[in-house]
């Protein structure tokens, strides 16, 4: 799972909709196993699109979870437009796609800081299921 | 005609791709120009609930549908092997990381949309399971059961809508301000008294019959919902 895709997660259960602590899921960083993967392409306007999307907090939050102090605790200000891109925009544009699409999650663990509950990433894929008691 | 995906999967434990998926493709096509209007490239997020073999999420990444810009594209199944079916299907069609495809491809293992933060979804995509049954089937209890898992795929409990109920219930959380979702009904769910209901329930819905057409002993349609 993309280190992004942690920003578009919150908890399944239904009762943790109305806490404030259902989303980001807190990663534990020791038993989360992080693969880069180069190949994946660059796409200005597509991380323009996401980061408007995004949760500055959050990332800043799971990112630091998983070991990576680096990111300035306020998002970044781009131009709407990748025409508009200065050579500097495109570095720090770079950089986020290193760590939000290139960097995955392939082995880990997610939890609730709500209810506590524990979600799995195996193989690359997070699991959101719950038990039938919980469900 | 845009291309089709190349899709081989084990059919014994994913829904084999059947006339309800091309006619999902089919409305996806048609809509192409009105998609690329309604967003003008400024996107992010694509959700396909159920993806199965994965056809019509890496049909969608494939002709970058809905925009050049790209998407994060989240495939959503409850059952395991559809996601690792999905994700064969993606790179059997050179969807993963390959040049000329501008969207970043994600499978997540959930009963529908319970674990997505809310108001992010632009395109949602769902061929679900829509034939009445007495009841929903239970999830199996391990990966291995294999035939259970294909019972979910296909009923859809009490008039077949147990299951697109609660995602059409769960639209106005689920979509981002300018969202769109394309949902397929057979007959027997009795999609246009619904439709009628939903939109005098709250007229800022906006739903449109897209695609028809006769299968077998089923009539199957595509809808699209989004707000005015
Ligand atoms: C009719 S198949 C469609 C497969 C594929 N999209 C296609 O068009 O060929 C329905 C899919 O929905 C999935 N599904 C059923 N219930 C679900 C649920 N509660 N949450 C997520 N996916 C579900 C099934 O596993 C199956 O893959
Ligand atoms: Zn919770």
């Amino acid at each position: 799972m993309k280190v992004l895709t942690t920003n578009f997660l919150k908890c399944s259960v239904k009762a943790c909709d109305v806490s404030n602590d259902n989303f980001p899921l807190q990663y534990e960083g020791a038993k989360c196993q992080l693969v880069q993967n180069e190949n994946i392409e660059f796409n200005p306007e597509f991380m323009l699109n996401i980061l408007e999307r995004v949760e500055w907090d959050a990332v800043v939050r799971v990112v630091s979870e998983l070991g990576n102090a680096g990111l300035p605790t306020t998002k970044p200000e781009l131009p709407a437009d990748a025409d508009q891109l200065s050579e500097e925009d495109i570095i720090i544009l770079r950089d986020l796609h290193t760590l939000l699409i290139q960097t995955s999650i392939t082995e880990g663990e997610m939890k609730c800081r709500n209810c506590g509950h524990i979600y799995f990433i195996k193989n690359s894929i997070p699991n959101l299921l719950l038990p039938p008691h919980l469900a | 005609m845009l291309p089709t995906p190349y899709v081989k999967c084990d059919y014994e434990k994913v829904y084999e791709p059947a006339e309800d998926s091309f006619l999902l493709l089919d409305s996806l096509e048609k809509d192409l120009q009105f998609l690329q209007t309604r967003f003008d490239g400024n996107l992010a997020i694509v959700c396909e609930l159920g993806p199965g073999s994965g056809i019509v999420t890496t049909f969608m990444m494939q002709n970058n549908i809905p925009s050049h810009n790209g998407a994060l594209y989240l495939a959503l199944d409850i059952n395991p092997w559809a996601l690792e079916g999905t994700l064969q299907t993606a790179t059997l069609n050179n969807c993963i990381k390959e040049n000329g495809h501008s969207g970043y491809l994600e499978p997540v293992q959930s009963d529908l949309t319970t674990g997505l933060r809310d108001k992010q979804v632009d395109l949602l995509v769902f061929n679900p399971p829509y034939v009445p049954a007495e009841e929903v089937p239970e999830i199996p209890d391990t990966k291995e059961n294999i035939d259970q898992w294909l019972d979910l795929a296909l009923l859809g409990g009490v008039d077949g809508m147990e299951i697109t109920g609660k995602v059409l219930d769960s639209l106005e959380t689920v979509l981002s301000p300018k969202g769109v979702a394309y949902i397929l009904f057979c007959a027997r769910n009795k999609p246009e008294q619904l439709v009628q209901k939903i939109m005098q329930e709250d007229p800022s819905w906006d739903i449109e019959l897209i695609e028809h057409r006769k299968a077998g002993w089923e009539v199957l349609s595509v809808y699209r919902f989004m707000h005015k």
